[in-house]
């Protein structure tokens, strides 16, 4: 065997190094193509059988789906479900590269927003706008899965992000739970707080949970329906009468919320409300379940801020899907995934679904048998506005614009507050 | 008769003469060596070579583009992810003057809080060895724990510390909810976390210096000041480089604390640099979170250097 020198060794290594170099600059971009020019296609047919993987990141509501899939598999003989479930921020920055291999998440959830965005452009979603679950579904509120004329994702849970109302209190204090306009807001705050409580229980040292609030605030404020796209997009700006005059009415709340709130994380907001030392929790009806947990007796009901100053606004109260269902359109087994969404859309296992996490649906015909649903229930007659802050596909947007509401809680003025949340936009345009 | 090379190398020559008439050795070059030699380090290539040099050339790569993380499009940017940290992105700037606050705050508290605490408790008596074992204690929790813990002592409606204050009628503040302090108070946390860990490496240095040192400076009239500036301080100097350095690095990576007590995202105030790239990486921007994490590396390694250079703290005679 010939022999080569030190040099000539390191020649070597450093080709291989050269080769791993170029195997590494192969490029970012994955082998799955997106979209494609013709659009999504349905879920392909076929025997509903085999292995579904059914990914999303509702941990609590584990129990409620493993049951509801011991009544499907009765019904589809060889099936299996497993569930994958990840928590709510690694669904957000990973499910996107696990889906698109498609050995997990044949069928899966969708956060609405930035999340159902960058899985509509990586072409992640099949067509259901033909499938049998979209015809069980109130027409009004399948918009949040639409992408154009296609039906790409069916928004199941239906949630408020409202202030929830210790009716117990509201009635001792004599204040109304429907306020007509501003003014009778804040005088119903002022009315609570007479009443010897914290009137507003806010989480303002969560950004996720706090920010709801923003939502209402926002909703009969801005001129258009579409405010924070036109915002992201510089159409609007923060520093726009219409944003300032939210801004200030934000700082009208500032008495009423509970001393040092822009520290408050969410579960101590939670508690403040659960043992009465709060007559509202300005997070949203998902918390339902969670007040309920923590020991909370009394009737809860919904209370729109209204923030006209005449009470001609457009809309009575925010409403919001986030547990959007989808098939991917990577999986091996899509007629299963697609049987399954189907399965979950019947009005019967909807509403098993509905009472035992104590979510509305938006499938129609649901018997709502949980107390807090069935009192909650008329809201989804209601004119409600879709939550605004998912329109946001920018997080740092989102995030900067909502901080400007915190900021003035915490006692920034709201011009200041505003021109600071706008340079973030500007930067992000 | 020839002479074993092997033996002739153990065994001095017993004269000149003889040394003169042992066979010459031929010596193989000590720069040839047999090629098959180099086939035993390969696997460790490869795996050096999968598992830390692409993914950071792909990192160097994804820097340089305007790839969103999932998309088969791409364009090269050249270095504009680069200039826009720096230029117009008052987030990315918050961040960094965050996290160098942070650094320079954590590092300065925890180097003399664990010297301290070590000069205190460095005699092996009982009490010392269980105030040691506590002081250590947060050490071995997990970083999430320390969080949670720490979250709740802030809390202002039902924490520990608002709790304290009120029993002696003072108002409590808002903590992490009042930006101008917010990061203040989790420096706190990390150097509660930390110092037990920097105790134990100061320990070690205090404990090998010599008991006669300190005796004959007492003989010579030293007083304690005297005797920590002459003795105790340069014996303990090279591992306040250890700690110096370790501080640094922990502190600027605070991710999982940070993300523990202020939640994700944190708001702009407890927003440092690896928050900040998470953030970017999930907001769908990987070519400029990979610019990031560059700028990052390079920081850290930059601190790292400076601190070598500017702080070559060695005992005495060395």
């Amino acid at each position: 065997m010939s022999q080569i020198s030190r040099r000539q060794a390191m020649a070597i290594l450093g080709a291989l190094g050269f080769g791993a170099t170029a195997a590494a600059c192969a490029g970012p971009g994955g082998s799955t193509a997106p979209g494609g020019a013709s659009g999504p296609a349905a879920p392909s047919t076929g025997a509903i059988t085999g292995k579904v993987s059914f990914a999303h990141w509702r941990g609590e509501d584990k129990a409620v789906f493993d049951e509801l899939i011991k009544r499907f598999v009765a019904k589809h003989d060889g099936m299996e479900i497993a569930q994958d479930i990840s928590t709510s921020n690694d669904y957000n920055a990973q499910a996107l590269q696990k889906l698109r291999g498609g050995s997990i998440g044949d069928a899966f959830a969708t956060f609405r927003g930035a999340q159902f965005k960058n899985f509509t452009e990586a072409g992640i979603y099949t067509e259901l706008k033909d499938s049998q679950a979209v015809k069980n579904y109130q027409k009004g509120l399948l918009s949040a899965g639409q992408n154009g004329d296609s039906q790409l994702g069916l928004p199941y849970q239906v949630v408020f992000p409202m202030p929830m109302a210790n009716l117990d209190i509201f009635d001792k204090a004599g204040a109304e739970t429907a306020p007509k306009n501003w003014d009778a807001f804040l005088g119903m705050c002022e009315k609570l707080a007479s009443a010897g409580v914290i009137p507003i229980s806010w989480p303002g040292g969560d950004v996720g949970n706090g920010g709801q609030l923003f939502n209402c605030m926002i909703a009969n404020n801005a001129p258009v329906d579409d405010m924070c796209a036109q915002i992201e997009q510089g159409k609007l700006k923060c520093t726009d009468d219409w944003f300032i005059k939210m801004l200030n009415q934000y700082k009208d709340l500032t008495p009423f919320v509970q001393p040092n709130a822009t520290g408050t994380a969410v579960e101590p907001a939670q508690n403040l409300f659960s043992q009465g030392k709060a007559a509202m929790l300005a997070t949203g009806s998902y918390h339902l379940a969670a007040v309920r947990g923590l020991g909370a007796k009394f009737p809860i009901d919904l209370v729109f801020p209204n923030t006209t100053s005449d009470g001609n606004g457009k809309y009575e109260g925010a409403y919001n899907a986030t547990f959007i269902l989808g098939v991917n359109s990577a999986s091996k087994n899509q007629a299963a995934a697609a049987a399954w969404i189907d399965f979950l859309s019947e009005p019967e296992n909807a509403g098993y679904y509905a009472n035992q996490t104590a979510q509305h649906v938006s499938v129609d015909k649901v018997e709502y048998t949980n107390p807090d649903l069935k009192r909650l229930s008329p809201w989804l007659q209601k004119k409600t506005a879709l939550a605004a802050r998912f329109q946001f596909n920018n997080l740092d947007v989102r995030n900067a614009v909502e901080a400007s509401a915190t900021a003035v809680i915490s006692g920034t003025s709201p011009e200041q507050a505003a021109a600071a949340a706008q340079k973030i936009v500007d930067e992000r345009l | 008769m020839s002479i074993h090379p092997g033996t002739a190398a153990k065994h001095k020559a017993p004269d000149s003469q003889a040394a003169a008439n042992a066979p010459k050795v031929r010596r193989r070059s000590p720069t040839r060596v047999n090629p098959a030699l180099y086939l035993f380090p390969l696997p460790a290539v490869a795996v050096i070579a999968f598992f830390l040099v692409m993914p950071t050339l792909q990192a160097f790569q994804y820097a340089i583009t305007d790839w969103n993380g999932f998309s088969a499009a791409f364009n090269y940017v050249g270095l504009d992810n680069f200039i826009r940290a720096f230029t117009n992105d008052s987030l990315f700037t918050n961040a960094l003057t965050n996290n160098l606050k942070f650094v320079l705050l954590v590092v300065i508290a925890q180097t003399f809080f664990s010297l301290i605490l070590a000069l205190l408790l460095t005699k092996n008596s009982r009490g010392s060895i269980l105030l040691r074992a506590l002081f250590f204690f947060p050490t071995i929790l997990s970083s999430v724990s320390v969080a949670f813990i720490w979250k709740f002592i802030y809390d202002p409606n039902f924490g520990l510390a608002n709790s304290v204050l009120r029993t002696v009628g003072v108002d409590g503040g808002a903590y992490l909810g009042n930006d101008a302090q917010a990061l203040y108070w989790v420096a706190v946390t990390q150097v509660w976390f930390h110092s037990g860990q920097m105790m134990v490496v100061y320990i070690a240095g205090l404990q090998a210096i010599p008991r006669e040192l300190y005796e004959a400076a007492e003989m010579d009239g030293a007083n304690k000041w005297q005797q920590f500036k002459s003795i105790t301080w340069p014996f303990v100097a090279p591992a306040t480089s250890i700690v110096v350095a370790y501080t640094t690095v922990q502190s600027f990576k605070a991710f999982d604390l940070i993300l523990g007590i202020a939640g994700n995202p944190p708001k702009s105030s407890l927003d440092i640099l690896s928050t900040r790239i998470y953030s970017t990486f999930a907001n769908s921007e990987f070519g400029y979170a990979a610019a990031q994490s560059i700028i990052f590396m390079a920081m850290i390694a930059l601190v790292t250097w400076l601190q070598r250079r500017l702080l070559r703290l060695t005992p005495k005679g060395e």
